[in-house]
């Protein structure tokens, strides 16, 4: 598939008088690490589900190439080449990683319950073919000895990367990653970093990262979005991004008073 | 390992087709009650287990399918204005699941606004549907005073009846005996069609949209059509039990209170089946039919034999009594000592035998 853009153009958010987002735009590039920060609350999340139509935006529009993505179903959103991992994972915890996974192939594979049910030839087939891809992508997630371990045994480090995976599962054109490295530990980041570095090199896809980590978002992304408050307070470079007083102020002023 | 399962399997299947030839009529008939619970419970195990939607109303659909089979394999009777399609029982039997599954689907749009007991409490008015329908539409269902005899099943002119002699082995092979094997095919099938279906997409998606719709979505399942597609299919399962159930009382009675063959104690049994062998768990819906629908069954075979419970009236022990008590407790106790079930048990084994070293951490 080739990577398209992702527009998202004056979205506003609104529940009741909160404004999630307050007329945000911002372009993913193909082919770019873009990360959107921000400090707890910012509306990264609200972001995110905006894109997929989960939450349907007041105002605003997104796009992906040509496609408006605020006037599609959810469910569309596979089949447009969008993958994306979930803050809290959202697996199903006493699946297997590879059920888990191969649930990202939906949207590829075909059949009913009569036609899964007696077990067509062709079903049986296809159903092979992709498990074998959905273990490969696993291999690479660095979870290929657990395809059989049910999600609900893993340690958490694990459990995101199947996320990850179940994601990348989709085959995407653009991969939405909602706070990958929450809740682990320094090492654990620094792999996971690693892990991104290569999504990206060796399937040359487009990646929007949310992240609380600014070391990791630093690292290795291209470009950088701050929200606070549900605005976009800054758009840049990581250089640009970390120079900017505001971003100073409102992002790691609250990471200061966190970690104090 | 897989091999030893399929040996499991290949051999209890042996079992099940020798057992006429050893069994009595009473105790074969036992048996044919609990694989009608078992095609039932299959039914449920994946909508309520699977797909993660709570229903009441399998009664209803077990109503449904028990009348239209009724309806389309009966005949045109004038004196009682009953409605008859004479079709052969076969095509009946299609029907009638085909029937069922399309209700279910019609109660789709109700199952995608509600959630968890209040999607219990609703679906729990078909019951009462069921009720209303089974006294008012007489034409159909024969009211409940006489009801209406089903069309013996048959097929390519094979009868599952008395009709013509026919002996194996020494065995006469009567009524008894010849619906045991049409109830053991149709379980077969739905058996297998059921583990088919939930080790490929369309279980997969069933699995996502109980565990996280939002994710479901994303990954490109339309969670209304799932939850649809899943209602149709846990009805269409209901359905081919209410035809095995009218074949095995060999009458279609509907019932004259809430409490019956087609009530709420039904309903209630049927999610007493899928609790205790493990929800979502097919092999387990197995054995939960076999301990809720098996054992009034059985000890009223006993309790005959060896005179127990020959209390009657008000307040009396009988098997249904005594069993419904027996099932309540297994509930309480795999709630709160094994979530999973029977089901939940069977994999630990399992897993102890395979691999002792894992099992015993
Ligand atoms: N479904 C909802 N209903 C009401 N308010 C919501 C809803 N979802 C999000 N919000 C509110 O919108 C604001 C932004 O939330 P969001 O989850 O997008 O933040 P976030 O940047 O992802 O934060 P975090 O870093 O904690 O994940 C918060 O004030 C939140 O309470
Ligand atoms: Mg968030």
């Amino acid at each position: 598939m080739t990577p398209a853009e992702l527009r998202v153009e004056n979205v506003t958010l609104r529940f009741g008088g909160l404004r999630a987002l307050d007329s945000v735009s911002f372009d993913v590039q193909p082919g770019s690490l873009h990360a959107l920060i921000g400090p707890n609350g910012a509306g990264k999340s609200s972001c995110f589900n905006v894109i997929c139509g989960l939450y349907r935006a007041s105002e605003g529009r997104v796009f992906f190439g040509d496609v408006e993505l605020t006037r599609q179903r959810p469910n569309r959103l596979a089949r447009l080449g969008i993958g994306r991992s979930f803050q809290n994972a959202a697996l199903s915890s006493h699946s297997t990683v590879l059920d888990n996974v191969m649930l990202g192939r939906f949207a590829l594979t075909r059949g009913g319950f009569l036609e899964c049910g007696l077990r067509l030839p062709w079903i049986t087939r296809t159903e092979r073919r992709h498990a074998e891809r959905a273990a490969e992508i696993c291999e690479f997630l660095g979870i290929g000895d657990v395809l059989h371990t049910p999600v609900g045994a893993l340690p958490y480090g694990a459990v995101k990367r199947v996320d990850i995976a179940r994601a990348l599962a989709v085959e995407p054109a653009l991969l939405l990653l909602d706070e990958p490295a929450a809740g682990m530990n320094a090492a654990e980041t620094a792999e996971l970093a690693h892990t991104i570095h290569e999504i990206r090199a060796e399937l040359g896809i487009s990646i929007l990262l949310v992240e609380h980590d600014m070391g990791l978002v630093m690292g290795i992304a291209d470009r950088v979005s701050v929200l606070d408050f549900g605005r976009l307070i800054a758009d840049g470079t990581p250089a640009e991004v970390q120079a900017d007083p505001e971003v100073v102020r409102a992002y790691l002023g609250t990471d200061h008073k966190e970690n104090a | 390992m897989w091999w030893v399962r399929a040996l499991l399997w290949l051999a209890l299947l042996i079992v099940l087709l020798a057992l006429p030839l050893y069994l009595e009529a009473q105790w074969l008939r036992a048996g044919e009650y609990m694989m009608v619970g078992a095609v039932g419970a299959i039914g449920l195990t994946l909508l309520t287990g699977q797909a993660g939607q709570l229903s009441l109303a399998h009664a209803f659909f077990l109503l449904a399918g028990g009348t239209a089979y009724t309806v389309l394999a009966g005949g045109q009777e004038g004196e009682r204005n009953l409605v008859g399609f004479n079709l052969p029982p076969l095509l009946a039997l299609l029907g009638a699941v085909a029937i069922t599954a399309l209700l279910g689907i019609a109660f789709a749009p109700v199952a995608g606004r509600l959630r968890g007991i209040y999607l219990g409490v609703a679906s729990l008015a078909l019951v009462f549907l069921g009720l209303y329908f089974g006294q008012a539409a007489e034409g159909l269902t024969g009211g409940t005073s006489t009801g209406r005899a089903p069309e013996p099943f048959s097929l390519f002119g094979f009868e599952f009846s008395n009709e013509g002699d026919l002996e194996i082995l020494g065995v006469p092979f009567r009524q008894s005996e010849r619906v045991w094997y049409l109830f053991l095919g149709l379980l077969l099938i739905a058996f297998l069609l059921a583990l088919g279906a939930v080790r490929s997409r369309v279980g997969r998606s069933w699995r996502a949209v109980r565990d996280n719709e939002a994710a479901a979505a994303v990954m490109g399942v339309s969670v209304a059509r799932a939850k649809a597609g899943a209602f149709a299919v846990s009805s269409a399962y209901a359905g081919l039990a209410g035809v095995m159930t009218v074949l095995w009382f060999d009458i279609l009675k509907p019932d004259e209170s809430e409490f019956g063959t087609y009530g709420i104690n039904v309903s209630i049994a049927f999610l007493a089946m899928v609790i205790i062998g493990g929800l979502g768990s097919v092999p387990g819906a197995l054995v939960g039919a076999v301990v809720v629908n098996g054992l009034p069954q059985v000890l009223a075979l006993y309790s005959t034999k060896l005179g127990w419970f020959t209390g009657t009236g008000e307040g009396a022990f009988t098997p249904v009594l005594i069993s419904s008590f027996v099932y309540g407790a297994a509930i309480i106790l795999v709630v709160l000592f094994e979530p999973g079930g029977l089901a939940a048990i069977g994999r630990r084994i399992a897993g102890r035998l395979s691999n002792p070293a894992r099992g015993r951490e």
